[in-house]
């Protein structure tokens, strides 16, 4: 069947989903509010009714730092789209939450496979190659840190270290889509990471460059990570 | 261009992890193109931001999908980064029923001369070009990068203009460096355009430092008032430094001409 996005986000709302990661989405007579969770849409806040006022919105967060993952659950508060269909509710919400919508859609049709670490990293070349050389340990205390719901970032992992070793130093929940990384949302559409991102390739990259080398005992099997220049 | 809406567009940027002015131009096209009306969907994509690469086929609802570089020159990037991470075989990819069409990046296009032209001449109004020393700064690098062979062209076509007495070629991190403008130029007024897609960590930050405007990298465009004050005078000379040549909105105009340029190359295409 074909996809049709905004029908779908339609769809989504008839169900009574009213959140995404941090952001309200409410139905009115004359279209859309979208705010931050935390916000009331009687407060005192920054209105707008373009839909792409949305990306200016998610460049940086309240202390004015870039935020080049915009699943980060520190997106500001302080502002109110009034949109005036759907249309616009999905531009916004595209904006807010890149790709998140698209990606929500190709996972319900079965379109949106995880793709394991081993295979994100064995792919990289250039600067990132040296990523291949990333072990089990190193990758599991780097997305710990990275991809923590709690400060790191809001998807559920959709993928796994390889296809037998799961990414076991996050909690289980942050594998199931059904399940909110945010305690308390209403109704909502998850967000969903389907391999590693290269932000988190690029931390494997620091993570390798600043752990010396230690060569293994003469006696001793070769199992500690290869060298690296 | 005759309307396509039952195709998409996906432009693809470097974007940054550090600098929110890098993905800007590409966002500020892409919103210009949906405003025309011109295709069926209109969506960015990057390297270092979101939404990445790897989620650009789940940005559209459309079978057929024009992708466009949005990059300075044809180098590692185009070659290699973008293929493998949208998984293209060619100019022309099928893939589960849907036709993607990979264009040539905008810088390779003819119109970025006078896309130069155009920004030198904007930052230095009423200056007469015949007492002008123009700047072309790009990057040059010894990746896997034309960056500078593309500056270098472009150089060569605004000279045999004649519009300039002196127009050169200049780069960050290979001779002739940028550094030594000064040393370089032989006439009293001195324009620098950067040779860049955005106003981002390079053509903002590192370049005017290198020029002597600033001391250190300053905060990013968008952070700050004031974008630049133009003109400086130092080391004798009247200083002109214009913003990327990316930012410019006819670099919209450059993505269709890519596109248009992609179907009379591909012409049994529907």
């Amino acid at each position: 069947m074909k996809r049709d996005l905004t029908q779908a986000l339609a769809r989504w709302i008839s169900q009574g989903r009213r959140q995404i990661g941090e952001v309200l989405f409410l139905p009115t007579d004359h279209g859309f509010l979208v705010h931050h969770h935390l916000d009331s849409p009687s407060a005192d806040l920054e209105p707008h009714t373009d839909p792409n006022a949305a990306r200016r919105i998610a460049v940086a967060d309240a202390s004015g730092e870039f935020r080049p993952i915009k699943t980060t659950p520190n997106l500001r508060r302080g502002w109110l789209l009034k949109l005036p269909d759907i249309t616009a509710l999905r531009t916004a919400l595209e904006a807010l939450y890149p790709a998140m919508l698209g990606s929500f859609l190709s996972f319900e049709r079965g379109e949106l496979p995880g793709v394991h670490l081993r295979e994100t990293v064995g792919r990289q070349s250039g600067m990132y190659a040296i990523t291949k050389k990333v072990t089990d340990n190193q990758a599991l205390a780097v997305i710990a840190r990275n991809c923590n719901s709690e400060h790191g970032c809001l998807k559920a992992h959709l993928w796994q270290i390889d296809p037998t070793t799961p990414v076991s130093s996050l909690p289980a929940s942050k594998t199931d889509p059904s399940i909110p990384q945010l305690p308390g949302s209403a109704p909502f559409l998850p967000l969903l990471c389907a391999e590693a991102c290269n932000l988190l390739v690029a931390k494997f990259r620091e993570e390798i460059k600043k752990t010396p080398y230690t060569p293994p005992p003469a006696d001793a099997a070769p199992t500690a990570a290869p060298p690296h220049p | 261009m005759t309307p396509k809406p039952h195709s998409a567009l996906i432009i693809v940027g470097h974007g940054s992890t550090t600098n929110p002015d890098s993905s800007t131009p590409s966002f500020e096209h892409a919103e210009s193109l949906v405003r025309r009306g011109l295709f069926g969907d209109v969506q960015c994509v990057f390297w270092k931001e979101e939404p990445s690469m790897r989620q650009a086929l789940h940005l559209v609802d459309q079978d057929d999908i024009y992708i466009v570089p949005n990059f300075i020159s044809e180098g590692y990037f185009t070659r290699t980064v973008i293929p493998r991470e949208l998984e293209l075989t060619g100019p022309l990819t099928q893939r589960a029923g849907r036709t993607l069409k990979y264009c040539e990046p905008v810088g390779n296009h003819e119109r970025m001369t006078e896309l130069l032209l155009r920004r030198a001449a904007e930052v230095a109004p009423g200056v007469d070009p015949q007492k002008t020393s123009l700047l072309i700064v790009g990057h040059g690098t010894n990746l896997n990068d034309n960056s500078a062979f593309a500056a270098k062209r472009e150089v060569d076509r605004i000279a045999a203009s004649g519009i300039y007495a002196q127009v050169l070629s200049t780069f960050m991190e290979e001779e002739p460096l940028i550094a030594k403008w000064d040393e370089l130029t032989t006439q009293p007024n001195v324009v620098v355009v950067p040779f860049f897609i955005s106003d981002g960590l390079h053509s903002y930050q590192d370049i005017p430092v290198l020029l002597g405007i600033e001391q250190e990298p300053t905060a990013a465009a968008s952070q700050r008032s004031v974008f630049r004050d133009n003109p400086r005078h130092m080391r004798g000379r009247t200083l002109y430094y214009a913003s990327a040549v990316g930012t410019e909105p006819l670099f919209a105009e450059v993505i269709l001409d890519q596109i248009t340029a992609f179907d009379l190359a591909h012409p049994a295409l529907p």
